[in-house]
């Protein structure tokens, strides 16, 4: 039975929405427990509210919580119970198998990050987004594709962006039921030597793996078309890019709802796209995505979007589950062996020969 | 033993059964359970045309029980209990139905099914549906033949046993009167005729405040807050691992007992010890069960075990193990203090109109 722990008081909505979509995956998942984290007493009174299995969904009490605009680490010093800190540790004790939040980002990863240990050959951490593309791909014709890291580590070196490549093809091969997902590098340019000595270095080591599907350097118009399906980068760059597209879609909505009250023209041309629209808006709705996740750690952990409705939990909790079920973290872990076990086999190119010194010439 | 020709008038419908009742100078029994059986005994799927059909012929042995249900109903059936069960199963369905009781050695007194051929010959197509003008009757007669100085009632919450088991209750205690009663019928849409039978029923009935428990199992995982309005001696369980966490307390059930339904639903591969320890804080997080049960539970399930309970069972970790899994479920809730439900007067007429309203909707949504 998968132990998946929940952050029921993480999130602009906890814990009603939490606990709400919690309580629908209860009845999803007939091989899970679900382990709702916070203050018992309120989740006490919400929980007999809702449909769900009282056999497989059980509360575990925390005094305290993190707040959404709090400042991660005097966050934990001051509040060492706080739901997500008593959630990771949890698992981190073997008492849950994978966790699932909704609540301040930094704490959650700090949290992860002081109690559970890294992967084998793993070195850092990632931090994974999603974000709707163009192209479509997997059996499910996902329109998602991933992007690590976004924050999790703001300097990257050539081989923690190996890793990074290694954890997000396994996740998008999981979740996405994509065979050979399309891996690339985030740089300025296309071609091989474009880019920072770490990008450069990072693509000399993928192009020789066979493990991965890498297709190279993509440059950052090409994110929203879909052209890879996994985005490898450094966290500095990761976040920029992603609050960027973040603000780009939040741009054309308040450009759209302005063009609505502008003219009676704009708003006959936006109804007559309004299916289309209607469409666009349920391919990209992040919320039956629900979250993305922290790699690397010898556990799966899902962040979900801060503004996460019931519905979204309810996938966040289900994707945790698929990650346990198809072992994401072994899968993680012996691809890293295989490349960690390449790389000892590669024969070695010989030494430079030393200048001639002072020495010889007597 | 009845007559061929009436035991085969009642298999085709032609005859209503009615229950033998008590043997001329029997004495009366110390406790009554009256079970349900589709959606409280049986896993049973009736929600479309199409499961109806599949329930319809499926054999005794392609039906299934919920796990723990029969390690409790054969625990129930002990010197002095009666077990009786009242099921909205057609007639012609008992052969089928005593032959998957026998297969899992389950034992009764009573066994009534509805006679829905003779409403079709008689036109009354809204009793094939309906629950209340046929439970309450035959629930009735079953303790004019047997009154039992207490009783526990099992149900499901696919439709109105939580209802009708509280109204029967207060019935028999008085709570309700005659009047009330009818006012009810007549709210639930019971032919005329049915009406006078019932009440000439309720006239009849030893009278007590003999139901001590009512049992709903949660089939469709209604909210258990629904419930609370029926006051404490109704208690949703989501599993019969609960239900006979509630019976320990009530010592109705000793502690082996309890570990046997335990051992049937790991058996059933349906459950592990977590989901058993899980369930436990779910009945004591609702005040259905106190922290001082589990705890002496513990106490003399270990003693059990000790005493060969658990004997043979080499698939199972240590006891302590169990039981230190079970207290830490318990420790999780901290202090928390469990809420208690107080009982109110309940408007049976409003129950029964809303009752119906759901069931519209359902049927409106396609579910039944």
């Amino acid at each position: 039975m998968h132990r998946i722990v929940v952050d029921a008081m993480g999130g602009d909505h906890a814990p009603d929405e939490v606990v709400q979509g919690a309580a629908e995956a209860s009845l999803a998942l007939a091989g899970a427990e679900i382990i709702l984290v916070g203050d018992a007493a309120v989740l006490g009174r919400l929980l007999p509210r809702l449909r769900h299995d009282g056999a497989r969904m059980r509360v575990h009490h925390a005094p305290t919580h993190v707040e959404m605009d709090e400042k991660p680490a005097e966050a934990l010093a001051a509040k060492p119970e706080a739901s997500i800190a008593v959630a990771a540790d949890l698992v981190a004790r073997g008492e849950g198998d994978a966790l699932v939040s909704a609540g301040n980002t930094g704490a959650s990863v700090l949290a992860c990050a002081r109690r559970w240990t890294l992967l084998e050959g793993v070195r850092r951490a990632a931090l994974a987004a999603v974000y709707p593309t163009e192209l479509r791909r997997g059996e499910k014709d996902d329109p998602f594709s991933l992007i690590l890291d976004v924050g999790a580590t703001i300097d990257a070196t050539a081989e923690d962006l190996v890793g990074f490549a290694v954890m997000g093809s396994a996740y998008a091969k999981l979740v996405s039921s994509n065979r050979r997902p399309r891996v690339a590098l985030l740089s300025n340019g296309t071609e091989a030597g474009k880019g920072p000595a770490s990008i450069v270095a990072a693509h000399a080591a993928l192009v020789e793996t066979t493990e991965l599907n890498f297709i190279g350097n993509i440059e950052g118009l090409d994110i929203p078309r879909g052209v890879a399906d996994v985005v490898v980068t450094s966290g500095f760059v990761g976040n920029v890019v992603l609050k960027m597209l973040e603000g780009v879609s939040e741009t054309v909505v308040r450009l759209a709802r302005y063009a609505h009250k502008e003219r009676l023209t704009w708003r006959l041309g936006l109804l007559a796209l309004s299916s289309a629209i209607d469409q666009l808006k349920t391919i990209t709705d992040w919320q039956q995505y629900g979250g993305a996740p922290l790699l690397g750690f010898t556990h799966p952990f899902i962040k979900a979007h801060g503004r996460s409705s019931a519905r979204a939990i309810t996938n966040a909790v289900k994707v945790a589950h698929k990650a346990l079920a198809g072992n994401l973290c072994g899968n993680i872990a012996r691809t890293m062996a295989e490349l960690d076990e390449r790389a000892r086999r590669r024969p070695r190119t010989a030494d430079p020969v030393p200048p001639a010194s002072a020495e010889d010439d007597r | 033993m009845t007559s061929l020709p009436v035991r085969l008038g009642e298999r085709f419908g032609l005859l209503d059964h009615v229950p033998p009742g008590l043997p001329e100078g029997a004495r009366p029994p110390r406790h009554t359970f009256r079970w349900d059986l589709d959606k409280t005994y049986l896993r049973t799927e009736f929600d479309s045309l199409r499961d109806l059909a599949k329930s319809a012929i499926e054999t005794a042995s392609d039906k299934q029980a919920y796990p723990g249900a029969t390690a409790l109903l054969r625990a129930l059936r002990q010197d002095d209990h009666r077990i009786c069960i009242v099921s909205g199963s057609p007639t012609q369905m008992r052969q089928v139905l005593a032959a998957k009781l026998a297969l899992d050695g389950v034992e009764y007194d009573e066994f009534v099914l509805k006679n829905n051929l003779k409403n079709i010959l008689r036109g009354r197509f809204r009793a094939l549906r309906a629950q209340l003008p046929y439970k309450l009757p035959a629930m009735l007669r079953s303790r004019i033949g047997a009154a039992a100085e207490a009783e526990t009632l099992f149900g499901d919450d696919a439709e109105a046993d939580a209802i009708i088991y509280c109204l029967y209750a207060d019935l028999l205690a008085g709570r309700v009167t005659l009047a009330d009663l009818e006012r009810v019928l007549v709210a639930a849409r019971t032919y005329d005729d049915d009406v006078n039978r019932i009440l000439a029923l309720a006239r009849d009935v030893p009278k007590a405040d003999a139901v001590r428990r009512m049992f709903i199992h949660l089939d469709r995982r209604s909210p258990p807050l629904g419930f609370r309005r029926f006051g404490p001696r109704l208690v949703p369980v989501f599993n019969y691992f609960q239900a006979a966490l509630v019976l320990y307390e009530d010592r109705v059930l000793s502690a082996r007992q309890v570990i046997f339904v335990a051992l049937e639903m790991l058996d059933s591969g349906q459950y592990e010890i977590g989901n058993l320890a899980t369930s436990i804080q779910d009945i004591i997080r609702r005040g259905r069960v106190t922290r001082e049960t589990a705890l002496q539970l513990s106490a003399e399930a270990q003693e059990a075990a000790r005493s060969g309970a658990l004997s043979g069972r080499n698939d199972l970790p240590p006891f302590d193990e169990i039981a230190e899994s079970f207290r830490e479920r318990v420790r999780e809730l901290r202090g928390i203090v469990p809420p208690v439900d107080a009982a109110e007067a309940l408007d049976y007429v409003r129950l029964v109109d809303e009752e119906h309203e759901q069931r519209r909707s359902r049927r409106r949504r396609g579910i039944g």
